[in-house]
């Protein structure tokens, strides 16, 4: 799939191919010595294999003029070594460059993902997840069969060249005809690869449709047989499926015909030189060794050429895979610290005059001023797009404001060291986020020295620990992929768990909405109502218990604040967050529960 | 009695021959190789396979006799003879042309069978999942059944082209060529050739050895840097947030280590392979030999050229063998993979002679205790009564068996242990298809196809269309829909993703209103963003409730307070039941989740109660 239609992405930088090859070349540098060893068996390598026809040649030349035996045996013996030598260099060349790729491949990798978690947040908002494991991963690695195949093409390159110049030197005429041959090989071969990779990436798709297919039928699988229609499945089933055998017999057939055409023209040129060195030999112009020495050459070196002209584009892909490296690996981030202080916080927050926007000329927050005195707990309330999250992820330091400043206990967020400040954030985000591994170090995360006992006093603050023993495990549970293993309502939990073991200074909670069954979500207003006592707490709310209890609640509107107060107070105001209320919170309220079944009963209106 | 029809399998549908399908479903239970061979000489596959055979021994001959032929020319040249150097050099142009026709033709060929195979063992693949229970499909995750269907049965394809094309095209040039040498030198020139083959085989199958564990280690690790990888960066907030980089740095170094050593480990076999010295040594002593032979006057000039092409036709099977082996390998695994799906066995019975009857839809548990393929137990002496057309809500955290107990109803497992009674008759009792066909089951992430709505909510019954609308009126959901720019012939997307949540979970419960089920089963923990929405499921809920049995499982707590019977489970146990009243007062739990979300007392829930 690396093969098509890979659209530029935002940090791709094009740089020039000096550029690209210094950069490629730093790489390498630690490796210089072993590099040189390679370049140096290489070549030997290349003149060994070139040397084993001509030595025959000559041998053969000898049997028509007859000399001595003891000749025969030296040459012999010669093409004896030189064959084992030729392996013995090759067996050392690969054993190095493996080494050698191996080695860069995981520099590359390991600067790659140094680069890459030191990106703020606004980075990945652009970048999708698999985008970037497969340009560290994948391209990294094509990167390297790259090196691997660009040695051998050279290895053949140098062979073909050897050859050439004897050739010339023995007779000219053949040796055209052999020359000719080369830029036909490459015409026939360029010219499959285009068709193939057409007929390829239409195969592709046509199995993409069976793949998509399947995915459909067995995801609706309850549902066919709950109808019983499992007919009506397999019938549509044949189709995709005959469209994708069409297809892909096509494809078949365009490429299973490349290597008869190339060997057809081999067998053409055969003919050509038995035609013109028979007539040499006849009258005496070319020796027979000679003869063979072009007939030899023409077999060996239809592999090579075949394999250069087939990898020739994926040499180019994979300039364009080191290109995407490097594009990831150079780009900076837009979060930068002016100064390292690392000051235990009390918690007061104050946004001043803040501007903010993620793209150009969509603001988010135009002037906007808000201070938090130190323990208080807010809930932030209004329509999706009012900048509520955003004003969290910026306290976070996860995104890079444009204008006014914010203040920590008075000092600039920006002149704080980064991993001090956030270790006393506590950042809970809307989908719990937990690691594929046990539970106990779920909690643990990011607190590695705490016990055990810590880890369960922290779990029973966070609503009751009790819950753990009914699993098979325990802590030691495992918990699967990001927590898919135990409820949202449980992940929920342990996360509240492991910002408590954490004791932050300031609390960032954006409130899930993903429902939670009743029993789960008293335990978590119970880890809610012990995470926000005592500590500066910023809620992105969305239940209603939570805005009945906090300090503050702080109405936004399109980046302005619009309203503040208590749940009451603005209640019987009957403004904004009124009509937030009837929104969002009304059908979490007793009386609604109570009403339910009237309303329903009665018509709509 | 009772006939085992297990059902899609079985059935006439798939349009292999019975006794085909009964060949390959006794030769899926022998295994792998018997499984492949029945499909490689299934219908007219064998004819292809012939012909691909004979194709092959041509083609190798003609390459053959092209050295052959010159040797000869050579040594009329060295003779001085031109008067027949046309005559050779259009002889050796057809060998040269012809030869590559033919292989053209026979790739051709081999082409056509690896698709076909493709074709078929995907077919059959899919039939057989067709006509697995539904408990299977539970536990299957939809992307191992997609790798499973596209890539390891293209591995089948990839084992016929190219791999055991060119394994036969490999032995073939290694016989014919021999045979050649005895037909056409003198027989002690065999000697070297024939230690070839022999050391070769052995070289290779040594090299076969050592490099698929390794290709296997290597595929391993670069999965496990991938998933290592993929994870920090989707928890890349968590990790900047507890500040854990340098951890994570540590955590996808170590795994790209493990890889790098894979790879080198991979390097230093593939440099050691060792039929490539062999192949050069033969060359070297074929010349020896055949020098020697010439001094002593029994072969030609030309006749040591064609022996050395003859000898040089060993190199296609030294280089090809490098990677044929392991798509060969590859293509066992899949093959074992595809084998341990379709072999394994649905155990519901159908019991098509069993009692077909409308249900008035009365459900008894009795002592009911259910487990997973004889694990721990999900369901521990499970006993309530349902009486038709009450609602029934079950309440409990992930895991306390909520879903099972639903899924036993229509039997999409059997009880262990007690019964389960519909209208005091035992669930076992009836037709499969009779029962299921009145039970209807609405997930809690409802799926649709990839077609209209009007396909969507006409999916259980061929509807007219003011029957839709009208389901869809009392479902709540003709308001959205009507909003679409094609109404009900807009198209959903692939999973329904152009709809809301709940707005496909109203198409749902629209098609449920069509079907009429007399049971109804309603997994509802979807939660309403806004009180509009939370308006319209409510009613939607309450209109589909009327006139049958329900049960709900729930996380709404409106829902839970006006069931006729509430069932709260834990740990697959019963810990109370009763209705909304009887439960604030027996059930401290219970009486929390009131007192602590509403912070009232009970009494005053009483009281709220009354007032309504």
């Amino acid at each position: 799939m690396a093969w098509y239609g890979l659209e530029a992405e935002k940090y791709d930088r094009i740089y020039k191919d000096k550029d690209l090859l210094n950069r490629i070349l730093k790489y390498f540098s630690p490796y210089r010595r072993k590099m040189g060893i390679v370049t140096l068996l290489l070549t030997l390598t290349a003149f060994t294999y070139a040397s084993i026809p001509l030595l025959t040649s000559i041998a053969i030349s000898n049997l028509e003029t007859n000399r001595e035996p003891i000749y025969l045996v030296f040459i012999i013996i010669s093409i004896f070594s030189l064959n084992c030598l030729a392996w013995i260099f090759n067996y050392f060349r690969q054993k190095y460059s493996s080494m050698v790729i191996g080695d860069i491949v995981l520099d590359l990798r390991q600067s790659a993902n140094v680069a890459v978690l030191d990106r703020d947040l606004s980075f990945f908002d652009k970048n999708p997840i698999g985008k970037i494991v497969s340009r560290m991963n994948t391209d990294s690695r094509d990167f390297g069969q790259i090196v691997e195949l660009t040695m051998q093409v050279l290895s053949s390159l140098l062979m073909i060249i050897v050859l050439l110049v004897f050739m010339l030197f023995i007779n000219i005429t053949l040796a055209l005809i052999f020359m000719i041959s080369i830029p036909i090989f490459f015409i026939i071969a360029f010219t499959y690869r285009k068709i193939a990779r057409r007929m390829t990436l239409l195969g592709q798709r046509a199995l993409a449709s069976v793949n998509a297919y399947v995915k459909e039928s067995f995801s609706g699988i309850q549902i066919a047989k709950t109808f019983r229609q499992e007919l009506k499945l397999y019938e549509k089933f044949k189709e995709v499926n005959k469209q994708s055998y069409d297809v892909n017999l096509k494809k078949g057939f365009v490429l299973v015909s490349i290597f008869p055409t190339l060997a057809a023209t081999q067998g053409i040129i055969l003919a050509l030189i038995v035609y013109f060195g028979g007539n040499f030999v006849i009258n005496g112009q070319l020796s027979v060794g000679d003869l063979y020495l072009f007939l030899q050459s023409l077999s060996m070196l239809f592999f090579p050429l075949l394999v250069i002209a087939a990898f020739w584009p994926q040499l180019q892909l994979g300039l364009a895979a080191s290109e995407r490296i490097f594009a990831l690996i150079d780009k900076s981030p837009a979060v930068v610290q002016h100064d390292d202080k690392k000051p235990e916080l009390k918690g007061k927050i104050e946004f001043k005059n803040l501007i903010f926007h993620y793209d150009e000329g969509k603001e988010v927050f135009n002037d906007f001023s808000l201070i938090i005195h130190p323990g208080e707990s807010i809930a932030i309330v209004g329509h999706t797009g009012a900048g509520k999250s955003s004003l969290a992820k910026l306290l976070a330091r996860f995104y890079e404001f444009q204008g006014g400043n914010i203040l920590i206990d008075g000092i600039s967020i920006r002149d704080f060291d980064l991993k001090a400040y956030r270790k006393q954030i506590g950042i809970i985000s809307q989908t719990p986020f937990l690691w594929a591994t046990t539970l106990l170090n779920n909690v643990k995360y990011g607190c590695d020295s705490a016990t055990e006992e810590e880890v369960m006093d922290a779990l029973d603050k966070a609503g009751g620990a009790d819950w753990i023993k009914d699993l098979s495990y325990g802590l030691s549970t495992y918990v699967g992929e990001r927590g898919s293993l135990i409820s949202m309502g449980q992940r929920q939990l342990i996360v509240f768990a492991r910002t408590l073991l954490q004791n932050p200074s300031i609390l960032i909670l954006d409130e899930a909405t993903a429902s939670v069954d009743p029993f789960t979500e008293t335990r978590i207003q119970d880890a809610l109502d012990k995470t926000i006592k005592g500590r500066t707490s910023i809620i992105i709310a969305h239940r209603l218990w939570t805005v009945r209890h906090v300090d503050r609640i702080i109405v936004l509107d399109h980046g302005k604040i619009v309203e503040e107060g208590n749940h009451d107070d603005l209640m019987a105001r009957g403004g904004k967050y009124a009509g937030l209320y009837n929104t969002y919170f009304r059908h979490q309220s007793l009386e609604y529960i109570e009403k339910i079944k009237k309303i329903c009963e009665e018509p709509e209106v | 009695m009772k006939k085992n029809s297990k059902s899609f399998n079985s059935s006439p549908l798939v349009e292999f021959s019975p006794e085909t399908k009964d060949r390959f479903i006794k030769a899926r239970q022998k295994g792998t190789r018997q499984w492949i061979l029945a499909h490689l000489f299934y219908k007219s596959n064998k004819y292809y396979i012939f012909t691909v055979f004979l194709l092959t021994i041509l083609t190798v001959n003609l390459t053959s006799a092209s050295m052959i032929v010159l040797g000869m020319a050579i040594s009329e040249f060295l003779d001085g003879n031109n008067s027949n150097l046309m005559f050779y050099v259009i002889v050796i142009l057809i060998l040269g042309v012809s030869g590559p026709v033919l292989r053209l033709v026979n790739s051709a060929l081999r082409e056509i069978l690896a698709q076909r195979l493709e074709r078929d063992v995907r077919k059959e693949f899919f039939a057989n999942l067709l006509g697995k229970s539904q408990s299977f499909h539970d536990q299957q995750k939809i992307g191992e059944i997609m790798a499973r269907t596209t890539d390891d049965v293209r591995m089948l394809n990839f084992m016929v082209s190219p791999a055991l094309s060119l394994i036969l095209e490999s032995f073939t040039a290694m016989i014919i060529p021999i045979i050649y040498v005895a037909i056409f030198f003198p027989a002690q020139l065999l000697i070297v050739p024939i230690i070839f083959v022999i050391t070769f085989l052995y070289a290779l199958k040594d090299y076969i050895h050592k490099i698929g564990p390794v290709t296997g280690i290597m595929r391993a690790e670069f999965g496990q840097m991938n998933a290592v990888l993929n994870e920090t960066l989707t928890g890349i907030e968590v990790v900047k947030g507890n500040t854990q980089e340098d951890a994570e740095l540590k955590k996808y170094f170590g795994k790209a280590k493990r890889y790098r050593d894979a790879f080198v480990k991979q390097g230093y076999i593939q440099a050691k392979y060792l039929p490539l010295l062999l192949f050069a040594i033969t060359i070297t002593f074929g010349l020896a030999h055949s020098i020697y032979l010439y001094t002593q006057g029994v072969m030609s000039i030309g006749q040591i050229i064609a022996y050395l092409g003859l000898i040089g036709l060993l190199r296609f099977p030294t280089f090809i063998s490098i990677f044929v082996f392991a798509i060969v390998r590859m293509a066992i695994t899949s093959s074992q993979r595809l084998l341990n799906f379709m072999n394994e066995e649905t155990d519901i019975d159908e019991n098509p002679e069993g009692v077909e009857k409308l249900l008035d839809g009365a459900i008894k548990f009795e002592n009911v205790s259910f487990s997973y393929d004889k694990g721990s137990s999900v369901l521990k002496n499970i006993s309530f009564e349902i009486k038709p057309g009450q609602t029934v809500a079950i309440v409990g955290t992930t895991g306390s068996g909520k879903t099972t107990l639903t899924k036993l109803i229509s039997r999409l497992y059997d009880v262990n242990e007690g019964k389960i009674l519909i209208d005091n008759i035992d669930v076992r009792e009836y037709a499969l298809e009779s029962l299921r066909s009145q039970i209807s089951y609405i997930e809690q992430d409802v799926f649709l196809f990839s077609t209209t709505i009007f396909e969507n909510i006409a999916f259980g019954r061929v509807s007219s269309m003011e029957e839709i609308e009208e389901a869809a009126k009392q479902a709540q959901a003709n308001q959205f829909i009507s909003e679409l720019p094609n109404g009900y012939n807009s198209e959903v997307g692939e999973r329904g993703v152009q709809l809301s949540g709940g707005e496909r979970q109203r198409v749902a419960i629209a098609r449920a209103f069509l079907t009429d089920p007399r049971i109804l089963i309603l997994d509802d923990s979807t939660s309403a963003i806004d009180s509009a929405t939370e308006d319209k499921i409510q009613r939607a809920i309450h209109n589909i409730l009327k006139n049958r049995t329900t049960l709900i499982i729930t996380h709404r707590l409106s829902q839970i307070r006006w069931a006729d019977l509430i069932i709260v489970l834990r740990s697959g146990e019963i810990v109370a039941q009763g209705t909304h009243e009887d439960l604030l007062k027996t059930s401290d739990e219970y009486q929390k989740i009131f007192i602590k979300k509403f912070d009232i007392s009970v009494d005053q829930l009483l009281k709220e109660g009354e007032k309504v």
